[in-house]
């Protein structure tokens, strides 16, 4: 076991290197040239535009500047943003809370809304609670993310003024937060600041409701289809010919079994939220990650986008990981490649 | 006093770093002392001559730093605007001017201090001025249209004074040390985080100030928010109303609109024509619009680039452009539209910019195009940016379907922001659009900087040496009437040649909380929190 | 074949939703391929003195900045989205499921190697890959439809390579390779087809989150450009009218697209419970 989960960690180092190389070549693909975008300057000419070129670094060859990366990146350090004139490394730290205190929180509540749909699906298949789930699911799926979100805003803050105020993780207002975790319902809770504990889920919940209303269908579907061969099986038949309550065949043992896909699922799910989540980020003015990297993407400022793409992948890398290996404990059947 | 904790904390592997408020402190801070403006960009310098800085960084630094002159402001109607016509002393007492124009004395303050508390000295302001010619920053390139280029021109005449001075009396050089570039910084404090390959401390002074000005930094999260308090001890002018103003970067256009209407926020500046339209209408909200004198949006064929460089076919598609309804559908009308003029060879005055004679014809554009050899018509791209596609993509859509009329194709390009400037200064865009802004808006500044030199602000990438005489001359021209007569013969050049098309000058839209007045327009297109106040 | 027809009718009458996903489905192709017939206006004609009109008799979606019909313009519209949907999801899938399917099958090196491109592919955060692949090509439907496949290909590859890994040891499978049944007929004749119920699920999501997509890059400013009529766009563009009061920009397009995104989910859902072969009896 001990061994597999080094081999796995082991064969995960290509493809982060993969991951680093090809956005490196990528960003370098895009056209626009920084330099020129960020000398803005009233009358500035050539030299200047030559001068910010040579303060990023891109005067040099190609392969020069990927061997400084990769070299920088061992060492720690992401490069400087042209954008917000910091340290890439330190943006992210100061970002990635955010986001992932949002697509935990947005998780949460899909997986509260769509494990009982799911069940409650495949308890009755067929049946009109059947379709019902089923449309009311994939109703969530059919609209576009920024769409529900301007749209929530639009009814619950603008109109009913039930929603606070849609910008950011607190009340700008408001006192600055205690900087434990970077988890701000985590943070308020441990010094007890249960006012401001409820300001911040107030703020959480508009754009964790437009992402789980997005992610809604799969989790759902994947959930009442795994129940229906869980419950289809032989070893749920045979508990129900040897007379165990339903009930108890549902929890005790269709339920268990059911879930693992549902795990496997929310883990891509997880990753591709973490990294999908730009539209919601823009709409909400939600201080993450992504629309981080967007900005950067937009402005050909690479090192962001480059050290975004590497936070990701090593997240992604470490949720994949701890998926195979439960996956792989519980189905002997699936070979560990 | 040093605003760098942040920097630190977040060495630390901290976490959003701010300077924190004791908890008593924060709430005295009532909402109404408070202005909370936000803006769809970002704030990402500190110091607005570091390469890079957007206009909302300029902005905060007019409000952070001092500078030794400013503008004054006007009347226009119930608003008030700039006037580039007024220069009076900000963190300078009194400006002397030598008879002949080309000496300069400030002289200082004597109880001006840095946020830090010392006392300004001449050394800080020769210092400041030196950095402004001799920086790798954008600062030196804008100081040489006054004439401003070396440190040997500043010189300390007195315990409490400091001179300027230029070879030739040019009408641009105090002017210069009003704009954002110029700001006065505590050399004491700089130097302190100055190195040997950074001797005037731009890596430092990005992300903190050594000022003087109204407002210090309380809080600087670049890209998210910035915040500022007020200096009590400011002696540049007027102590301003708000004691505290959070600068916001929200880039949803419909939530800002959302956050003004309902009061979270007090100010923008940057709402869509149509959503200010709306909120004036069902009038929540004060609504200002002022003609942006020094500003417009303009339509440039690379001169360069054939056909374009054929002064028929740039005559040709200025005729065949749907104006009225470009200006409708892209901007609302809410603009001063720079076309439909009738005027012929010399205009009326030499204001700039100034409606010129531009009208839809599509006979006369099918006879221009027979003229000039292209019977058929040709195909060319039409270029917008991302960001300005809220009111670029209308324009382009319009014009392609005129064009199509007079039979020349237009294929239309939508580019990220990176790529569009990228492509300009290379001079590969062939046909565009895009806004410019003049801070001196001295018509020959104008035609200097838009129509003259193989450089990045001469958008149509024009050479006409009548016109290139003409602006050196009228750079240190003293004779009014002269300088008149130079202004509207440049003008007319632009008339006849066409190099490329003035469309509007869009208005500028602040809108507001009805108990927040005094905003003035400013020649950066920003807001100046001095102005402000909450009765 | 009057088996597998019965089972469809069978199918469809227990499942009410998916008949009539089905027609909306052929709905949405019939306007795509007709939607020059039938709209009423030119969708790139401007009208600029009509702007902004609210729906009405003369023009049923009302008009949008330009003065252009709102509803022929969602009509034409509808060939755009099909278009992308379809290619982008057509091609991630084949190459996918066949490159999926072998590396499950054959293992080893192939399975290997494949299995190391795929990981870096599926780490990178998708949709700003694609952003990024959309600013270095250019934004054409073209370069859309590719950059879309790409990012939807690692799924298939995997989900394929998962479902034949579980299966290639099983009875039948063995007996097919007993029975001199070379590898590529295997995989191609046993083994994809009992993977495709899986499969299916994803690709309904998929046709669906191609045209989402394409919204979301619209909304960055990176998606189709002007004056082409595309639903993304234009419901990009119409959210920003919505505090402005003119909300048929945003309704009408927005609904078009949800209804075409539900259709393709729902069908895909009854395309499952037809080609699941454990459901035949």
């Amino acid at each position: 076991m001990g061994r597999r989960i080094g081999v796995r960690l082991l064969s995960s180092v290509p493809a982060l290197f993969g991951v680093l190389v090809f956005t490196f070549l990528l960003m370098r693909v895009l056209p626009g040239d920084p330099a020129v975008f960020f000398a803005a300057g009233a009358n500035a000419g050539q030299a200047e535009i030559d001068m910010v070129r040579e303060q990023m670094g891109l005067d040099k060859p190609l392969h020069e500047q990927l061997v400084r990366y990769l070299w920088d990146i061992t060492r720690g350090n992401l490069g400087n943003s042209m954008t917000t004139g910091q340290p890439v490394r330190t943006d992210l730290i100061e970002r990635l809370p955010a986001s992932l205190e949002l697509t935990f929180s947005a998780l949460l509540l899909a997986l509260t809304l769509a494990l009982p749909l799911g069940v409650l699906a495949a308890l009755r298949p067929g049946t009109i609670v059947d379709h019902f789930v089923r449309f009311l699911c994939t109703l969530g799926v059919c609209v576009p993310t920024f769409v529900s979100g301007l749209l929530l805003i639009y009814v619950f803050y603008y109109l009913l003024n039930w929603a606070p105020d849609p910008t950011g993780r607190i009340d700008i207002f408001a006192a600055n937060a205690p900087e434990i975790t970077g988890f701000l319902l985590i943070d308020f809770a441990l010094v007890r600041d249960w006012s401001a504990w409820r300001a911040a889920a107030g703020q959480l919940i508009l754009p964790a409701s437009t992402m789980a209303l997005f992610v809604l269908a799969p989790l759902a579907r994947m959930t009442r289809a795994s129940m229906l061969a869980v419950l289809g099986s032989d070893f749920v038949r045979t508990a129900k010919s040897l007379g165990l309550s339903d009930l108890r065949i549902i929890v005790v043992y269709a339920l268990r079994n059911a879930l693992l896909p549902v795990l496997t699922i929310s883990g891509i799910v997880f990753s591709t939220m973490l990294g999908a989540n730009v539209l919601v980020e823009k709409v909400f003015s939600w201080p993450g990650v992504a629309s981080y990297a967007l900005d950067a993407l937009l402005a050909s400022d690479y090192a962001p986008v480059q050290g975004f793409v590497l936070l990701m992948a090593t997240i992604f890398v470490m949720v994949n990981l701890l998926i195979d290996i439960l996956y792989g404990v519980a189905d002997p059947r699936a070979t560990v490649a | 006093m040093e605003f760098n904790r942040r920097q630190g904390l977040a060495a630390a592997g901290g976490l959003a770093a701010s300077v924190a408020l004791p908890t008593g402190e924060a709430s005295a801070q009532t909402r109404a002392e408070t202005l909370r403006y936000v803006t769809g960009n970002a704030v990402n310098s500190l110091d607005p001559t570091v390469p890079g800085s957007t206009r909302e960084s300029f902005g905060v630094s007019m409000n952070v730093y001092d500078r030794l002159a400013a503008f004054g402001r006007k009347r226009l109607g119930d608003n008030w605007v700039f006037d580039h016509n007024e220069i009076r002393g900000e963190l300078a007492e009194r400006i002397d001017r030598s008879p002949d124009g080309r000496t300069f004395a400030f002289h200082l303050r004597p109880d001006a201090t840095w946020h830090d508390g010392t006392p300004v000295t001449a050394e800080d302001i020769k210092w400041s001025l030196d950095r402004c010619v001799s920086a790798r920053s954008l600062a030196p390139p804008q100081m040489s249209t006054g004439s401003i280029t070396k440190p040997e021109q500043f010189r300390i005449a007195g315990p409490r004074t400091v001179e300027l001075m230029v070879d030739r009396p040019d009408r641009l050089a105090l002017s210069n040390m009003c704009v954002p570039y110029a700001i006065m910084i505590n050399s004491t404090l700089a130097k302190r985080h100055a190195t040997t390959d950074d001797p005037w401390a731009l890596a430092w002074l990005k992300d903190n100030t050594a000022a003087s000005g109204a407002y210090m930094i309380e809080q600087h999260r670049p890209g998210t928010q910035t915040i500022l308090r007020r200096n009590d001890k400011w002696k540049g002018g007027a102590l301003p109303n708000f004691q505290r103003v959070i600068v916001q970067t929200v880039p949803e256009v419909a939530t800002r609109a959302n956050l003004v209407e309902r009061g979270d926020a007090d100010l923008s500046i940057d709402l869509q024509p149509s959503d200010v339209a709306a909120l004036e209408q069902r009038g929540r909200v004060k609504v200002v619009s002022v003609p942006q004198t020094n500003g417009f949006t303009h339509i440039s064929m690379n001169n360069t680039i054939a056909p374009f460089d054929d002064v028929k076919v740039r005559q040709a598609i200025a005729a065949a452009l749907p104006y009225q309804h470009m200006f409708q559908a892209s901007l609302f009308s809410r603009g001063r539209a720079l076309f439909g003029a009738d005027w012929t060879g010399t205009p009326p005055t030499a204001d700039f910019p100034q409606p010129m004679p531009l009208a839809l014809n599509l006979d006369r554009a099918r006879e221009l195009l027979r003229e000039s050899g292209h019977p058929n018509g040709f195909s060319t791209t039409f270029t917008i940016g991302t960001g300005t596609s809220a009111w670029a993509e209308p324009m382009a859509a319009l014009i392609k379907e005129s064009l199509a009329r007079i039979n020349i194709q237009v294929d239309i390009r939508k580019l990220p922001d990176a790529q569009f400037n990228t492509g300009q200064a290379e001079r590969s865009l062939p046909f565009y659009t895009e806004g410019g802004t003049a801070w001196l808006p001295a018509p020959d500044y104008f035609f200097r900087l838009y129509f003259t030199r193989p450089q990045r602000w001469n958008f149509a990438s024009f050479n006409n040496e009548e016109l290139n005489a003409l602006t050196r001359e009228a750079q240190f021209e003293t004779d009014p009437a002269k300088y008149e007569a130079a202004c509207k013969r440049m003008i007319g050049i632009l008339a006849a040649e066409v190099p490329l098309i003035l469309v509007w000058q869009p208005l500028h839209e602040a809108v507001m909380a009805r108990n927040v007045e005094g905003y003035t327009y400013w020649f950066y297109r920003q807001v100046d929190f001095r102005d402000l106040k909450r009765v | 074949m009057s088996g597998t027809l019965r089972h469809v009718g069978w199918v469809l009458r227990g499942n009410p939703m998916t008949a009539a996903a089905a027609v909306g489905a052929s709905l949405l192709l019939f306007i795509a391929f007709f939607a020059p017939w039938l709209a009423p206006y030119d969708p790139i004609a401007s009208n600029v003195p009509i702007a902004l009109q609210p729906p009405s008799a003369a023009h049923w979606a009302g008009t949008d900045q330009l003065g252009r019909d709102v509803f022929s313009r969602i009509l034409y519209g509808t060939r755009v989205d099909l278009a992308i949907a379809f290619s982008a999801v057509s091609l991630s899938f084949v190459i996918g499921a066949v490159v999926g399917s072998f590396c499950g099958y054959v293992g080893g090196t192939l399975d290997r190697v494949v299995g190391r491109l795929v990981d870096v592919l599926m780490a990178f955060p998708l949709f700003v890959l694609a952003m990024a692949l959309v600013a270095a090509l250019g934004n054409s439907i073209e370069n859309i439809i590719i950059a879309t496949a790409f990012i939807n290909l690692p799924f298939y590859i995997r989900f394929a390579r998962a479902e034949v890994n579980v299966r290639r040891n099983l009875g039948w499978v063995e007996a097919a390779r007993a029975s001199g049944d070379s590898d590529i007929s295997v995989v191609l004749r046993f083994l994809l087809p009992n993977i495709l119920p899986a499969m299916a699920v994803q690709i309904s999501l998929n046709l669906g989150w191609a045209i989402l997509n394409a919204a979301g890059l619209s909304f960055i400013g990176l998606g189709i450009t002007p004056p082409t009529a595309e639903w993304g766009i234009m419901v990009a563009e119409g959210a920003r009218f919505i505090t402005s009061g003119h909300w048929w920009l945003v309704a009408f397009p927005g609904l078009a697209l949800m209804l075409a995104v539900l259709c393709f989910n729902l069908l895909g859902d009854g395309l499952r419970d037809i080609l699941d072969p454990r459901m035949r009896t």
